[in-house]
């Protein structure tokens, strides 16, 4: 384990665990499977939005519905499948408050108070390393081989 | 008025052991200064003297550790104490200048220049701040100090303050004016620990049981002149205590109420009460270190209203005759201080704590937070991680989407059949997994099992792991001859996975000291 899995894998104080990387592992593949499948080579644009979108997604559902966090990414999602809106990419510019840089930067984070907001940022924040490190793994082992 | 000073004669020549010419010169003082009783209206002032006069007498008695006097000094003292009934018999009624005057000779002469000057800044300062007592007692505590150890001196002491108690609420009850209530709480000991007790909650029903004791005493003493009902005088002096604040700014008011906590086990700590008897003294003795420690245990994180209603029941237990030493500015310093007991400081101060403690995780997760130092840095750090990794999984999606198509060809050919697969296969698996590990980890938690323990169960949870493990790992190897070239990465990918096996038991672990020895045991599984 290199050592970004070992920050991953700290403890967590909260009785719910954060999401099982395995778990993420096989939805996000799967979800790249379908992407790749359904989404012709010609636009590596749109694929790459629905690839982090599926990315986001895949964190979310692995998550669960008991954090703010994975839930207002959920629902984003199944509001940006109807509305076809951009990616969950959120432009937060550091304006003012750093706690409402914060607020921007996790989803669901804008009424939050502010423990919960750090609550959630620390989960949201262990599953997004998670994802990356999973994410860098596939990229390297294919970038690795394919060539 | 009548009855009262007829009190203050009458008790001044029932005074034991004082000789007759200190007696009839204290008498003739009294004397002198009744007829001035009838021109004055503002007797509020006055009253101020008295407190502190009270409290100076007090701190007469007060101080342990002193040299015994001499008999000519308990004659002295004998003649102060009368003077000082004079006084507070007939200076009710007194101007406040001649009250003055009279007050600071009276003192000043049995005594040395020291307490002099003492006696006469103190006054100084009493009429600057518009009667309020002043922390100045400790030092006259300290000057009157080799006056203190005389044992007839601290019983007369206690007569003159059970007379003051008897006295002043008499007083108050026959004005009904809402300076009465101010004068009987500056007036004695008795009245001012009813403005303690008044100013907590359950006030009404301690000063009822206090004043009894003078009420017996000075009727012992006086033989059955006390007629007033104290009780009722007491509730009296209790509701007009609540009305006075009222009356008095509300800043006081409100600091008194919050101070008294501290300051009525710091009065009780440093001054001896002077007590009517021996026996009812080493009472007192023996609950004043009771009362010391409870009052700092109370003084601690209570709420305001349990801290006073617990020292206020301390000090109605203790009994009477207790020395005021209202210590105004320690009350100030404690009423600021004492707003963080009230239930919203509470509050936030558990907030803040949650928040340091939601900062402490995030610190532990995101890398390179250690070394700043400061919340605001942390934030900017923690924002920074959290930027970079959306940046990076936008990045690596991007990447992943702009792979070549044998990519594309594996993860078309190769995943979608195994992860079906797997996926049909894995909840069965992963969920009974998650649940051991997270049961496990409970387990851990709740049992604190020692590292030997962990690693043999850690043992049990691998061997549930390997059949899974086979599993995962069977699809790569199973696709191994049909995908030439991409074996590598199908090994690849069963090593990131296996690593996921390795973080799904840490994580079910939920412990950094169980990596190392789950990477020993995992290594020779595979």
């Amino acid at each position: 384990m290199d050592s970004k899995g070992s920050a991953c894998s700290n403890p967590n104080p909260n009785p719910t665990f954060g999401p099982s990387k395995l778990m993420l592992a096989f939805r996000f593949l799967r979800a790249l499977s379908i992407v790749h499948r359904t989404t012709p080579a010609s636009s590596p644009t749109c694929r790459g939005r629905r690839i982090e979108r599926a990315a986001y997604a895949s964190m979310a559902y692995s998550a669960g519905t008991s954090r703010a966090w994975s839930r207002a990414v959920l629902r984003r999602l199944h509001h940006r499948a109807r509305r076809r809106a951009v990616a969950p990419r959120r432009l937060s510019t550091t304006a003012g408050n750093r706690a409402e840089a914060l607020r921007r930067l996790v989803p669901g984070g804008a009424g939050m108070d502010y423990c919960t907001l750090l609550e959630e940022t620390a989960d949201y924040t262990k599953c997004l390393s998670m994802q990356v490190e999973l994410m860098q793994g596939i990229v390297d082992s294919a970038s690795s081989n394919g060539r | 008025m009548e009855k009262e000073r007829f009190f203050g004669v009458n008790w001044q020549s029932m005074d034991a052991g004082m000789p007759p010419e200190m007696n009839s010169g204290a008498a003739a003082a009294a004397a002198d200064q009744l007829p001035n009783s009838f021109l004055n209206l503002g007797w509020e002032q006055p009253m101020h003297h008295d407190v502190h006069f009270e409290s100076a007498l007090s701190s007469l008695v007060s101080s342990p550790s002193s040299n015994a006097p001499a008999g000519n000094d308990s004659v002295i003292i004998g003649e102060l104490i009368g003077r000082l009934g004079s006084i507070c018999n007939s200076g009710e009624v007194s101007p406040p200048s001649r009250y003055q005057s009279t007050n600071t000779s009276c003192y000043s002469t049995p005594l040395n220049s020291p307490p002099r000057l003492n006696l006469s800044t103190m006054d100084h300062q009493q009429q600057g701040r518009g009667g309020v007592p002043v922390p100045g007692n400790q030092m006259a505590a300290g000057k009157f100090s080799p006056f203190a150890a005389d044992p007839g001196f601290t019983e007369r002491a206690a007569r003159f303050s059970c007379f003051g108690a008897r006295g002043y609420p008499g007083l108050g009850g026959q004005f009904g004016l809402p300076e009465a209530g101010k004068l009987s709480r500056v007036s004695s000991s008795q009245s001012l620990k009813a403005v303690q007790l008044g100013a907590s909650d359950n006030g009404k029903e301690v000063p009822v049981s206090e004043p009894e004791r003078p009420e017996t005493e000075t009727r012992s003493k006086f033989g059955g002149e006390a007629e007033f009902g104290n009780s009722q005088e007491a509730s009296s002096v209790s509701d007009r205590m609540t009305a006075v604040g009222a009356e008095n700014n509300a800043r006081k008011r409100k600091a008194a109420s919050k101070g008294k906590a501290k300051g009525a086990p710091l009065s009780s700590s440093n001054m001896n009460p002077p007590k009517p008897s021996d026996g009812e003294k080493s009472d007192a003795k023996r609950c004043k270190p009771a009362e010391t420690d409870g009052a700092d245990k109370d003084a601690a994180v209570k709420p305001k209203t349990e801290e006073n209603g617990d020292v206020g029941r301390k000090q109605g237990e203790e009994g009477n005759a207790k020395p005021p030493e209202p210590p105004k500015d320690y009350i100030h310093v404690r009423a600021r201080r004492g707003q963080a007991t009230d239930s919203h400081s509470l509050a936030e101060r558990v907030r803040r704590e949650k928040i340091s403690e939601r900062m402490k995780l995030l610190q532990d997760l995101v890398p390179g937070c250690n070394k700043v130092t400061g919340k605001a840095l942390m934030l900017d750090e923690i924002i920074n991680y959290v930027q970079s990794l959306q940046r990076q999984v936008e990045f690596l999606s991007m990447k992943l989407a702009a792979l070549n198509p044998q990519l594309d060809f594996n993860m078309e050919t190769l995943l979608p059949k195994d992860m079906h697969q797997a996926l049909g296969q894995l909840p069965q698996q992963v969920y009974p997994l998650d649940m051991a590990s997270t049961a496990f980890s409970y387990a851990q938690q709740l049992q604190g099992t020692p590292l030997q323990s962990l690693v043999t169960n850690s043992l049990d949870v691998q061997g549930s792991l390997n059949p899974l493990e086979s599993s995962l790992r069977r699809p790569p190897t199973m696709q191994l001859p049909r995908l030439d070239g991409f074996a590598d990465a199908t090994s690849q990918l069963g090593n990131l996975w296996e690593d996921d096996l390795q973080y799904v038991v840490q994580m079910g672990l939920g412990q950094s000291q169980g990596t190392t020895a789950f990477s020993s045991q995992s290594m020779p599984v595979e």
